[in-house]
């Protein structure tokens, strides 16, 4: 089922919500998520954490002020628009995401938005099964925050396993083509350690690698 | 196993031998059949304020080296619980020597040494066992982890990430931290959820 779209108007999130972007390759990601970070930096009431591998998320915020036609700088000094660093080590990963998202709560913003790109099996990224715990994970992060987050899943450059186990399973709603739908693929994270993590098929066997 | 329930299980066998080392190896403590040595254990008992580790390593017998072995491991919190099952012929009674982890007490360690078989002779010859190799003490990988990092391994077998470990167990974040690398160290694997897969394949986990 579709949800909140129509031909005109932009997708609307429900809130909290973790929504991963199928796309095929950056010219197809670029004008969804730079539209749903534009709306973060339009409403002053809002803010927003762009998160990815080292330089990715200082990358694409320069994009989206060659997009808008102005710097951020105000509103980063002032803690508004905040990046997020990817970590090989799923855990520091975890806390590099959560303290900025706990710091923008704490300071009251009615929505939290964040954009994840997503990369997988490479340097400064945490291994494909912790990265697909670390997604399903933030979904209990935000379950109790006003936090929309975006995770574009780039069909050109992921294996078709990190589609199947982490796009499709680790996230309630789906942006593909503009439409919002909810994902009858996903698993809650409270099952999905035992119903997929541990059935990953390069888990299996003794010889794990 | 921890080192109690060890010794208190031990302590109902006859003919157990009960010795409490320190963190360099030196008894601290020993019950009477340890003190009184029968002669039947035919490794020597070494008494209260000598170094239990440094008597054994000069022996060129393997059980005494492979007990040598096993405390250096429990000492170094390489391993929680260590067995090493010895007869020398097949006329010989057969000796099985523990060593554990104290718990809650530091580095130190218990030794129990006791008479586990018969001396039928069609009883099957038993050399040494050791679960060692290369000189390494030992056991299976799942039993080099302590008792904590075990309940910091069922925790992360639930799905459990690091500030909720330590919410459950009241202990430090970064002490989990800390727990949770030695968990992925010692199993041997490269990730998080390798070392919680290999546990779960391999029982070390519960299923349910």
């Amino acid at each position: 089922m579709s949800i909140g779209r129509d031909e005109r108007a932009a997708p609307v999130y429900p809130v909290p919500s973790h929504v991963c972007l199928l796309h095929h390759g950056e010219a197809e990601m670029r004008p969804a998520v730079l539209e749903f970070m534009r709306e973060a930096v339009d409403r002053p009431n809002e803010a927003l954490l762009c998160f990815g591998e080292p330089g990715v998320g200082e990358r694409l915020l320069r994009d989206l002020e060659a997009h808008m036609g102005h710097e951020f700088t105000a509103d980063r000094r002032a803690g508004r628009i905040m990046v997020g660093e990817a970590h090989s080590d799923v855990d520091q990963q975890l806390e590099n995401f959560i303290a900025p998202l706990e710091e923008l709560r704490a300071r009251g913003f009615a929505l939290v938005r964040f954009v994840g790109v997503v990369a997988w099996d490479v340097r400064h990224f945490p291994p494909p099964e912790d990265f697909l715990w670390f997604e399903s994970k933030m979904n209990e992060v935000i379950a109790e925050l006003p936090v929309v987050g975006l995770c574009p899943y780039d069909l050109a450059r992921i294996p078709a396993r990190g589609i199947a186990y982490g796009a499709l399973e680790t996230h309630p709603f789906v942006l593909c083509d503009g439409v919002l739908r909810e994902n009858p693929q996903f698993i809650p994270p409270d099952r999905y350690v035992r119903e997929r993590l541990l059935r990953l098929p390069w888990l299996q066997g003794e010889g794990l690698s | 196993m921890g080192g109690e329930v060890v010794a208190r299980s031990a302590i109902d066998q006859q003919r157990a031998g009960i010795a409490v080392v320190d963190s360099d190896g030196t008894v601290t403590w020993t019950d009477e059949a340890w003190a009184a040595d029968d002669g039947e254990a035919s490794l020597p008992r070494v008494p209260i304020g000598a170094n239990l580790l440094e008597a054994y390593r000069e022996y060129s017998d393997p059980r005494a080296q492979a007990i040598a072995n096993a405390i250096a491991a429990v000492l170094e919190g390489k391993v929680t619980y260590f067995e090493i099952e010895h007869r020398s012929d097949p006329d010989s009674p057969s000796f099985l020597t523990s060593v554990a982890a104290l718990r809650g007490s530091g580095a130190g360690a218990v030794v129990i040494d006791k008479v586990v078989g018969g001396r039928e002779p069609s009883e099957r010859h038993r050399p040494t066992v050791v679960r060692a190799s290369g000189g390494a003490p030992f056991g299976h990988e799942g039993e080099r982890l302590t008792p904590r990092e075990r309940e910091v391994l069922d925790l992360m077998a639930m799905g459990l990430d690091n500030r909720a470990i330590a919410a459950k167990l009241r202990i430090e974040y970064t002490t989990v931290r800390g727990h949770v690398r030695a968990v992925i160290e010692k199993l041997g694997a490269r990730s998080r959820l390798e070392a919680v897969a290999r546990a779960y394949r391999n029982g070390w986990v519960p299923k349910g």
